[in-house]
């Protein structure tokens, strides 16, 4: 018989963390670690991205607003007077804190940009994060403005783990993508998930079928900026800090742009995409100064030339491929 | 917040009229930039946000001109065609192709070429920041007093000039073969084609000419501001907030927003110097919400 | 069942429905025929709650519904297709109308179980066999025939359980012979489902074949009503519709 869908998930979850686990021990090399933490965090906001583009067919401009309020609303409470260098709940709150913060954000700027059609709620998503942007660089006392969160803040052992450690945080850092995606697929794979199919398909239909189409493009609005302020946090305690950079409109161009990189079709087609783009940066910083050369070419490539992202190739060769082969045997 | 300077401003006639002028000065220039932004949205439905790249290039082909022909007339010109000519390339040899694309690939395409042409610059003129220009020779006398105002005869200058290329382009679109084509292929490019007229012909010509305004822009502004890789980041954002409240695809609207937007931050850096941004994207916020098509724009059916 | 009381609805200055009213028995099988413009979709447009009526009352069951929004409207029991069919395309038959079934029965917003494990299955496989739709449940919506999908826009309705079912011109676009399938098909539906059904349509063959009765609308007005017979012998519609070749009344007023 075959296992059920969440079971099979959480199966190659665990596996995944396994095989990074021991990627970790058996790749002793800081190189190697950094990409797969960089892309683990990046991996978690472009899926996030990616219910609101793959699979709700909204087009959001604005999505590293979130990253940035979950970095700040994380580094700003680890940096408070509350916190000690033995406070073992810090971290874990503070992870809370920053994403229940984020989604009351998310769901302000969603329950008004979601009234927006087409194009206007991508303008309004982008304006809302620039809003954010503006207001971090201006509110010099809290945020440091554009030097950022500066000073560090402590991180508290909690339940045996150790972020000061580099293991534990690699692992740390995998652990939460990967219960991340399965959070995610689960719910794109749920009775709910397939209502996003069909309001990217044809809303009007949709509420035909008794379907209230903005309570749905509003609670995964909510649930796509509270997972990104998620990527925001791991982001955070890996800088120590968090910077007006990550608010600003170019940020929200990078999960895009992995996105378009690995596929939107294929649900892990944005993971893949982070991967390739964290070893791309890796890669060609090492080598050149110009980077932004190779990374445009290669975007290029992918918008011009594959039209469309390296999962989704892959997953329509393989499906091709079936299909030509159920057509032998029959 | 310097809310009392804000207020001393307002009422003492020299800080006035300098501000105004200054305002009027940014604004102008911006209006330069994002009447291209808008002009290429009106026809072609594009959003390039390459847009700002053009002004960067239109800055740096200004900067070596003059260095070499010593003369600014020269200068300005080499950056407004240069960045039309590179304006062309990129529309035949790219954004053509995503034309039928969702604006995501359109997007990313845009901003592969910000990254290239980024680094190309750094690659050609170096990594350093160049000087401003500076004003040429002819303006480079004592300032006006106006009620007591120091007013610049160059920034007078800028704005009539500015404003020459907006009548100038204003008598194209009303007046000309050209403009009529293209209003006509905003309203309906089948129609036109359909009339054998070759829309691939306007779509050039349209992309060139919007790319032509933002070099023209930089060029200029390049004369006071000084001249980097990276300077088209904010351009085409401000630009990007200019054509939003204007109405996508507005030439007129984009004039009138370019003012406000241009007095916003002169009159905004006396009195709120840190959320001057963060005020202009809460009026794009406003305007998005309460007229999505903008000030200017026809409302759709 | 449904009333419509003095509707009137005008776009600009152009009136698309002028003081309409309009009644339905429970369980009748209705036509609604004009030419082109007569003001037909806009009809169920305002019914259905995409639009809102500008005045009148419509009454569903005694309460009027006029203004509210489809969702609410879907809820009450009155589903409707499109006349050009309006489908998920990239979901397939069966899940879509596994999704309809779950939007029908309310669990739409769990997130917690998956969708292919839905007891939805079996509902849906009801509907399939209903509409015929078969051979083709695991084949993607947007490669159906046109005949199918407009099959699957009925059944997409059905999903919803409708009292009400509003057909906006279900044989659209098909040649003679599907026609007929179509129109046996829906009439079988309507017998076996209970409900009411109103169905616009130009083949004037097939409305006087199988509709009990048949509202004539011209420029926004309804012109006449009655049965097959009293329409084909009431000489306002001979004049301003019939006039014109019997065959095919799809000719511009």
């Amino acid at each position: 018989m075959r296992r059920s869908g969440p079971i099979r998930d959480m199966i190659f979850g665990l596996g995944v963390f396994v095989l990074l686990a021991l990627l970790y021990v058996l790749v002793d090399d800081a190189f190697v670690h950094d990409i797969i933490i960089k892309t683990c965090i990046f991996s978690i906001f472009a899926l996030s991205l990616n219910l609101l583009i793959g699979y709700l067919g909204l087009v959001a401009f604005g999505h590293a607003a979130f990253f940035a309020a979950g970095a700040y609303v994380f580094g700003l409470f680890m940096q408070s007077e509350y916190v000690g260098p033995d406070s073992a709940w810090a971290i874990p709150f503070g992870v809370l804190l920053a994403m229940v913060g984020s989604a009351v954000l998310a769901a302000a700027i969603g329950a008004i940009c979601i009234r927006a059609k087409a194009i206007y709620f991508s303008f309004l998503t982008l304006a809302f994060q620039m809003i954010l942007y503006s207001a971090i660089l201006a509110a010099v006392p809290i945020t440091g403005g554009d030097q950022g969160l500066m000073g560090g803040f402590p991180k508290p052992v909690f339940l045996g783990i150790d972020l000061a450690e580099a293991s534990h945080m690699y692992m740390f850092c995998a652990a939460l993508a990967i219960i991340a995606a399965l959070i995610m697929r689960q719910v794109v794979e749920s009775p709910f998930g397939y209502v996003l199919r069909m309001l990217r398909d044809n809303p009007d239909r949709a509420a035909f079928l008794g379907l209230k189409v903005k309570l749905y493009q509003w609670i995964t609005f909510v649930l796509a900026g509270t997972l990104a302020s998620l990527a925001g946090v791991l982001q955070s305690l890996l800088d120590i800090g968090a910077f007006p950079e990550w608010a600003f409109w170019a940020k929200s161009a990078e999960p895009l742009f992995m996105i378009l990189l690995g596929g939107m079709q294929t649900f892990l087609g944005p993971v893949l995409g982070a991967f390739i783009f964290e070893v791309l940066n890796a890669v060609v910083t090492a080598h050149t100064r110009y980077y932004g050369l190779v990374l445009g070419a290669v975007i290029l490539f992918f918008a011009l030339g594959l039209r469309r992202g390296l999962g989704d190739y892959i997953w329509q060769l393989v499906s091709d491929r079936r299909e030509a082969s159920g057509r032998a045997d029959a | 917040m310097e809310l009392a300077a804000f207020g001393e401003c307002l009422t003492n006639s020299s800080c006035l009229i300098f501000q105004t002028v200054g305002g009027l000065k940014i604004g102008m220039l911006l209006f330069l930039v994002a009447s291209g932004l808008t002009l290429i949205f009106g026809v072609l439905g594009v959003i390039n946000f390459a847009h700002g790249s053009f002004y960067m290039l239109g800055a740096y082909f200004a900067y070596t001109t003059l260095a070499v022909t010593d003369s600014f007339t020269l200068a300005v010109i080499a950056g407004a065609l240069g960045a039309g000519v590179v304006g062309i390339l990129f529309e035949r040899g790219f954004i053509s192709r995503v034309y039928q694309s969702n604006v995501l690939v359109q997007l990313l395409v845009c901003y592969a070429f910000i990254l290239i042409l980024d680094d190309l610059v750094i690659l050609i003129w170096g990594e350093e920041f160049l000087s401003s220009l500076g004003a040429p020779e002819v303006f480079r006398v004592p300032p006006l007093f106006v009620a007591g105002a120091v007013v610049p005869p160059f920034h007078l200058f800028l704005i009539g000039a500015s404003i020459a290329v907006a009548l100038g382009l204003w008598l194209i679109m009303a007046r000309t073969r050209f403009g009529k084509i293209v209003r006509a292929a905003a309203q309906n490019p089948q129609m036109v084609s359909a009339l054998g007229i070759n829309t691939t012909l306007i779509y050039a010509g349209v992309f060139a000419l919007g790319s032509l305004l933002a070099g023209l822009g930089g060029a200029l502004a390049a004369s006071e501001r000084s001249i980097s890789s990276g300077m088209g980041f904010s351009i085409v954002i401000e630009s990007f907030i200019v054509t939003v409240i204007g109405g996508m695809g507005s030439i007129a609207g984009a004039f009138v927003a370019a003012i406000l937007i241009g007095l916003a931050r002169s009159f905004g850096a006396i009195g709120f110097p840190l959320f001057t941004d963060g005020l202009m994207f809460m009026v794009m916020c406003l305007v998005l919400i309460l007229r999505p098509q903008g000030l200017f724009g026809r409302a759709e059916s | 069942m449904l009333r419509l009381e003095n509707v009137a609805k005008a776009f600009g200055g152009v009136i698309a429905t002028d003081d309409v009213s309009l009644a339905f028995a429970p369980g009748s099988l209705s036509a609604i025929i004009g030419p082109n413009g007569a003001g037909k979709t806009t009809i169920f447009n305002l019914i259905s709650g995409k639009l809102r009526p500008d005045s009148g009352r419509i009454l569903f069951d005694g309460e009027n519904i006029a203004g509210l929004d489809e969702t609410e409207i879907v809820r009450r029991g009155i589903g409707r297709a499109f006349q050009v069919a309006s489908i998920f395309p990239s979901l397939t038959v069966e899940e879509s109308l596994m999704a309809a079934v779950q939007s029908h029965r309310r669990q739409t917003l769990r997130m917690a179980e998956r969708f292919r494990h839905s007891n939805a299955r079996q509902r849906a496989g009801e509907i399939i066999d209903m509409t015929g739709l078969g051979a083709v449940a695991r084949d993607l919506s947007a490669n159906l025939s046109h005949g199918d999908q407009k099959l699957l826009d009925i059944a997409l309705a059905l999903a919803l359980e409708p009292r009400l079912l509003l057909l906006d011109e279900p044989t659209a676009g098909m040649g003679p012979e599907e026609r007929w399938q179509m129109i046996e098909r829906v009439r079988a539906l309507w017998q076996a489902e209970h409900m009411t059904l109103v169905f616009i349509e130009h083949d004037m063959d097939i409305v006087f074949e199988i509709a009990q009765s048949i509202r004539v609308l011209c420029y926004g007005a309804v012109l006449a009503e009655g049965t097959a017979e009293e329409i084909r012998a009431n000489p306002d519609v001979i004049e301003a519709y019939l006039g014109a070749p019997a065959e095919d009344a799809e000719v511009a007023p």
